[in-house]
């Protein structure tokens, strides 16, 4: 090569080069996406919330990056399916915050893994979005990254006990749940609750979700003289199960109860379609029929664009969905707010959210309070009233 | 009250004794106790529900087909877990090899099935004096059964050839009887049997994967009391265990009925693991 | 970590030979201990959790492994474990460490509850039992909810520092995994050790050899609880919380495979089956649905294919083939040193009077009358199904005569078990030798010597100084018998390597072990080349002079004839004629009924 050549490659790699540094400092800058680990339940028994909440958080995620993610940063989801087995949930967890370094975490699903992983979670500073309902898995000073979507078993309890003293005007209580943590607990805290605003529990239960046959169980309830039966249990062979043996005993006091009273799953397997009269399930304003058949305004944009995105509704539940939307739109607010994203920053952020909108529910936190679902949504909605994925209110909630 | 607890005991110990049926007819050829027997109710029913409930087949079509599940199923736990196994039928890993072929059946059913229970269509539609077919079906088909099943035992060639395996083996072998061959035959009957009592049961138990561990349990309960071998030993067991439970799950309730059989059943077993009707131990030295 | 079948004799234990032979396990050992530094915080909770499973899956490999009992619902205690630590730290405020052994004692306590039904079940049933037993627990987890905090569960135990970080923690369960492997290595290379494998493969020789089967398995059942109560324990403590929905019918399955892949009756085998299966699901993240699937096929390749598990496959591939020509040169007069016992009183005779025994309609044995002395060989003859080995039964205590006594000296043996009577000095081989297939020649010969062991299942454990002085002196002694019989060369070879005729020394070895007053021989000579029994008879014959008293149950009457004092012959269960050899070989009746002309 002549030296004039050699210089003139020389300067043309400078000149590339220089060209190349904005660019250089721009991919170094552009910045790194917000990983969220995502422990859900989608295999094995129980998973049926997971899958809709699953779907939710997809279709947010998709629509958040769509956006231009936040301030700049996508959104990426690990998924671990836990399969609602507390090792497995452990290990996963374990996994998402060692070696995927996930930003925050959302879940477990079911309650039992949650009571075991939210400590971890909480002991590694992890912001943590959790699904499960029981009560003692949120603590702002045991876990104070940790914050609660759905209503606490509490707030829903007190809805189920509200419509019974107050709608119903009930004073005798059949109070049946099934065998499982949550069943066992929210049978505890109803019967507590129940006591103590004057109710009497004539008859209680706790029966397996798998038990075949619940016919005795629903004619011991009967001749105890209760009034109303109230039903903890997401399982919906069980709720199935106690409906028909409700018609069977010829009985028709109303059901009160878990949200899975109303579920899809229920419907084939009635013995008849009347049977599912006078059951009344746990809903949310949001995302309930009113008298004339319309849902909320916000809920009905929801439903359409989520059904335009081809995500499925009649299998599963709206409120499912909108719950994952939202644990995702919570997730977004709290890093805009923030502005950074250390866990200190984010909480602080979160904590400052007041009446905060979303699909599924308003939601309030504080320094002393992570569940931040606001109870005055939370309402009863008519069991067999199914459609589209969502209910119609109950009787005596005029709207 | 009295009354339902013991239709509805019936009715499930019915389905119970069809399965103590099952490893009956399993045994008698091959001195195997199959941890499939119960897996085999679980594919009737489930496929039951899928053929003649969601693809609306006609019963006429979906039950020989869902009983062609469970004998399909049934001729591989032959060829698979327990003919090779059969060379050293002393190591009994046939245990092993049968409860291995059922864990991985099951979880098949729960992963394309899904792990909620499914509906079983209503086959018949006659409620006869108020009794729900999901009561008097899984009682009649069970009745039916033991009485077919006794009939080809005493008067068919095959039948008394399973007898004879079962009794002496080597001496069934001296007289020419196929043995490969009726053991084959015996667990297509043992497969056709096994599902049957989940398709009869489906209404009752639901078309559910769970169903298979549980059938599993509960159907050799009645023949370890009832004494394996004994076909009327497990109808006796099967409807004990089935009103059993039922009366267990009145008065303790639910979450502890498994518990109470689980202890009656130990107990039993141990203080007579030849069980009621069955013939003692042979000797060892 | 060494093969049961692969156990060396250092004459004298060199520091080299130490050295080498520890060699691989600290190896293994300090990559245990260096691996935190290494890894990230979950791949070391992972090595956690490994570790806890591999203190219960030790102890189940004591019972489905060497023991041979099909315990698959093991998971049960590790439920109880769990729960017993939690409700200690939780409701009693009792400190971890201290819950951790009172776990381990529950463990205990149910791992012999479980045991008793063993006795009484076999496989199937037993296998049904443990599973109900599993089931049983969970369900007593859940509805019991005052206790165990029902479907909520409760919080897991917490350990004090150092133990309260997950390295810390992962030090703990490294430390208790460490003990888990010395005291099943111990256990598995003692007496103990072979007495399991003798209950797993011929237990009806066990009996013979004075191996106490009943206090055996449940020995080994409280143990294996008490290691799987402490996993419990910890493993609450490591997932810290607990419900009943985590003690899976899958964890129990992953137990007993992690077993039979690393094959039963090993030691390092199932030790790396656990590391790779507890970290399969890490790594197979996606395919968690079809895990349970994955198990089952596992279980399923592995029953088909490789019964004997890893282990048992890599042994063939490279253990050493024994000798194929091979000369059986018995040395008799190394007996005299294997029997000989410096405080043994007189010999007694064995005195049968008057037994009868029937089965069914068919009288076996029809008022039998015939005495063993002391030094004397007594002969036993008679045609097929005269009650010959019939009689042998019910002397060495299988079967309990309908009528008439049996003495030993003066005391009467009626109602004393099989191993009571071989502990008192009855020996006996079997018409078909039954051997241990997968031991080494050695250790069935030691076999013998069960009954003169004196460390308990605790102490053995631990693998104290006496033990191995116990072990060692019974090792020679076992080589000394085999020098006799003359399959010395075979001692490490495994004994399903020996030729038929060969297993038949080696039973006779086992019973010049047991250092006998009686040796019963049940045709010892079937299928013996004439050279052979030559041998053999030289054996009994010196075996005799020193003092024993022998009942040689044979159809080679030539060699009765030849060697007995005293010779009986049966028919038809009766005593047909009873003499000395030159008086019943005229016996007119006897020619006619079984010798010919």
């Amino acid at each position: 090569m002549t030296r004039s050549t050699t210089s003139l490659l020389r300067l043309f790699a400078l000149a590339v080069g220089v060209a190349a540094l904005p660019f250089a400092t721009m991919a170094q800058t552009s910045a790194p996406p917000i990983k969220i680990g995502w422990l859900v339940a989608l295999t094995g028994p129980n998973s049926s919330p997971g899958i809709g909440f699953d779907r939710g958080i997809k279709y947010a995620v998709e629509e958040v990056n769509q956006a231009g993610g936040i301030k700049g940063r996508k959104l990426e989801v690990v998924t671990r399916d836990t399969q609602g087995d507390p090792t497995k949930a452990v290990n996963a967890a374990l996994e998402l915050m060692n070696r995927e370094k996930v930003d925050f975490m959302v879940g477990p699903t079911n309650s039992g893994e949650g009571l075991a992983t939210t400590p971890l979670i909480a002991r590694n500073k992890t912001p943590s979005m959790v699904y499960g309902v029981v009560d003692t898995l949120i603590d702002p000073e045991k876990y104070p990254f940790t914050f609660r979507i759905l209503p606490s078993n509490k707030q829903w309890t007190d809805a189920a006990h509200n419509y019974i003293l107050k709608n119903l005007n009930a004073k005798k209580v059949a109070l049946i749940g099934d065998a499982t943590g949550y069943g066992t607990a929210t049978v505890n805290l109803s019967e507590q609750e129940l006591k103590r605003l004057g109710a009497t529990i004539s008859y209680k239960a706790l029966i397996e979700a798998n038990q075949s046959d619940v016919n005795s169980d629903m004619q011991k309830a009967k001749s105890s003289g209760a009034e109303v039966i109230l039903v903890w249990s997401d399982s919906a062979a069980l709720n199935a199960r106690l409906i028909n043996a409700r018609a069977e005993a010829n009985w028709t006091a109303p059901i009160v109860g878990h949200p899975a009273l109303g579920s899809g799953a229920i419907k084939p397997l009635l013995t008849a379609p009347g049977n599912w009269n006078a059951v009344y399930n746990i809903g949310y304003k949001q995302t309930s029929f009113d008298k004339a058949g319309k849902l909320p305004d916000e809920t009905s944009k929801f439903l359409s664009s989520v059904v335009a995105k081809k995500v499925r509704v009649d299998d599963t539940t709206l409120w499912w969905i909108a719950a994952g939307y939202d644990a995702v739109q919570l997730i977004r607010r709290g890093y805009e707010t923030a502005g950074s994203s250390k866990p200190e920053d984010v909480k602080k952020a979160l904590e400052s959210l007041r009446g905060f909108a979303g699909a599924y529910g308003r939601y309030t936190y504080t320094a002393s309070n992570h569940n931040g679902y606001d109870v005055n949504d939370i309402v009863m909605n008519r069991a067999d009233s199914f459609k589209d994925g969502s209910y119609t209110l109950a009787p005596g909630y005029g709207q | 009250m009295i009354l339902s607890i013991l239709i509805a005991g019936v009715a499930v110990g019915s389905i119970y004794a069809m399965i103590g049926i099952c490893y009956n007819v399993m045994y008698s050829t091959s001195k195997v106790l199959s941890f499939t027997s119960g897996q085999l109710g679980m594919l009737g029913a489930v496929f039951g529900a899928w053929l003649i409930g969601d693809l609306q087949w006609p019963i006429w079509i979906g039950f020989p087909a869902a009983m062609l599940v469970g004998v399909v199923f049934s001729m591989i736990t032959e060829f698979i877990a327990v003919r090779p196994v059969l060379k050293n039928l002393d190591q009994h890993l046939y245990v092993l090899s049968t409860l291995a072929l059922a864990l991985m059946v099951q979880t098949a059913a729960a992963i394309w099935w899904g792990t909620e229970p499914r509906p079983f269509p209503t086959l018949v539609g006659l409620s006869p004096a108020g009794l729900a077919e999901k009561y008097w079906l899984p009682v009649l088909v069970c009745v039916l059964t033991m009485v077919s099943v006794d009939l080809f035992y005493r008067k068919t060639l095959w039948g008394r050839a399973f007898t004879a395996i079962s009794e002496d083996a080597d001496a069934a072998l001296a007289l020419g009887i196929p043995e490969r061959r009726m053991r084959v035959i015996s667990y297509v009957l043992a497969g056709f049997v096994g599902a049957l009592a989940g398709f009869a049961g489906g209404q009752l138990l639901f078309a559910f994967f769970a169903i298979g561990a549980l059938l599993t349990f509960y159907g050799f309960i009645p023949i370890a009391i009832g004494g394996i071998g004994s076909n009327r030993g497990a109808l006796v067991g099967g409807l004990t265990v089935g009103i059993l439970q039922q009366i267990a799950n009145y008065v303790v309730g639910g979450v502890f009925v498994g518990v109470v059989t689980f202890a009656l059943f130990i107990i039993v077993l141990v203080l007579m693991p030849q069980g009621l009707f069955g013939s003692t131990v042979a000797r060892r030295v | 970590m060494t093969a049961l079948s692969n156990v060396e004799i250092p004459p004298q234990a060199t520091p080299w030979r130490l050295a080498t032979r520890l060699a691989p396990a600290a190896a293994a050992l300090a990559a245990a201990g260096l691996l935190p530094g290494v890894v990230d915080n979950y791949w070391m909770q992972i090595a956690a959790l490994a570790c806890i499973y591999w203190v219960l899956i030790a102890g189940l490999n004591l019972i489905v492994g060497y023991a041979g009992q099909l315990a698959i619902g093991f998971v049960g205690l590790l439920a109880i474990g769990a729960y017993t630590a939690a409700i200690l730290c939780e409701k009693l405020g009792v400190p971890a460490l201290a819950a951790l052994v009172v776990a381990g004692c529950s463990g205990a306590f149910f791992g012999f509850l479980i045991g008793l039904p063993s006795l009484r079940l076999k496989n199937f049933y037993f296998a049904m039992t443990t599973l109900g037993f599993a089931t049983i627990v969970t369900q007593i987890a859940l509805g019991w909810g005052s206790l165990t905090g029902g479907g909520i569960g409760l919080p897991g135990p917490v350990f004090p520092p150092p133990f309260d970080t997950p390295l810390g923690f992962y030090y703990l369960a490294l430390a208790m995994a460490v003990l888990a492997t010395y005291v099943l290595r111990n256990i598995a290379i003692s007496n103990f050790g072979r007495g399991l494998v003798a209950v797993r493969d011929a237990d009806v020789a066990a009996e013979a050899m004075g191996v106490p089967v009943v206090r055996l398995k449940l020995v080994t059942f409280t143990f294996s609880g008490g290691l799987a109560g402490l996993a419990g324990a910890l493993y609450a403590a490591r997932q810290t919380y607990i419900t009943p929905d985590a003690f899976t019918f899958d964890l129990s399955v992953m137990f007993f495979i992690a077993v039979l892949i690393g094959g039963r009756g090993r030691i390092v085998g199932p030790m790396v089956a656990t590391a790779v299966l507890t970290l399969l699901p890490e790594i197979a993240a996606p395919l968690v649905a079809w895990s349970s699937f994955a198990y089952g096929l596992l279980l399923l390749l592995v029953v088909l294919l490789l019964p004997g598990g890893m282990a048992e496959y890599i042994d063939r591939i490279f253990k050493k083939r024994t000798v194929a020509a091979r000369i059986t040169s018995p040395k008799v007069a190394a007996i005299a040193g294997v029997i000989a016992r410096p405080d043994a009183g007189p010999a007694s005779p064995v005195r049968v009077k008057g037994v009868a025994l029937a089965f069914g309609g068919v009288r076996a044995l029809d008022g039998v009358d015939l005495r063993v002395e002391p030094g004397t060989i007594h002969g036993l003859i008679g045609p097929n199904g005269s009650g010959k080995t019939t009689l042998l039964n019910v002397i060495s205590g299988y079967y309990a005569p309908n009528d008439g006594t049996i003495r030993l000296g003066e005391e009467d043996m009626a109602g004393l078990p099989v191993q009571s009577r071989s502990r008192l000095g009855i020996a006996r081989t079997f018409q078909t030798p039954r051997v241990l297939g997968n031991l080494s020649v050695l250790d069935n010969a030691m076999l013998g010597a069960y009954s003169h062991f004196e460390s308990s299942f605790p102490l053995t454990a631990l693998g104290l100084p006496r033990t191995r002085r116990e072990d060692h002196a019974i090792r020679e002694r076992a080589l000394q018998a085999l020098t006799a019989v003359g399959l010395a060369h075979c001692a490490q070879s495994r004994a399903d390597q020996l030729q038929h005729t060969e297993q038949r020394f080696l039973e006779i070895a086992r019973c010049l072990v047991m250092q006998p007053q009686i040796l019963l021989l049940d045709e010892p000579a079937a299928g013996l080349a004439a050279d052979e029994i030559d041998n053999l008879a030289s054996l009994i014959t010196k075996l005799s002079t020193l003092g024993v008293g022998v009942l040689l149950i044979e159809h080679h009457t030539d060699l009765v004839f030849q060697i007995s004092h005293h010779v009986t012959v049966l028919n038809l269960g009766k005593v047909l004629a009873s003499g000395t050899p030159a008086e019943v070989r005229s016996n007119k009746e006897v020619i006619h009924a079984y010798l010919g002309t």
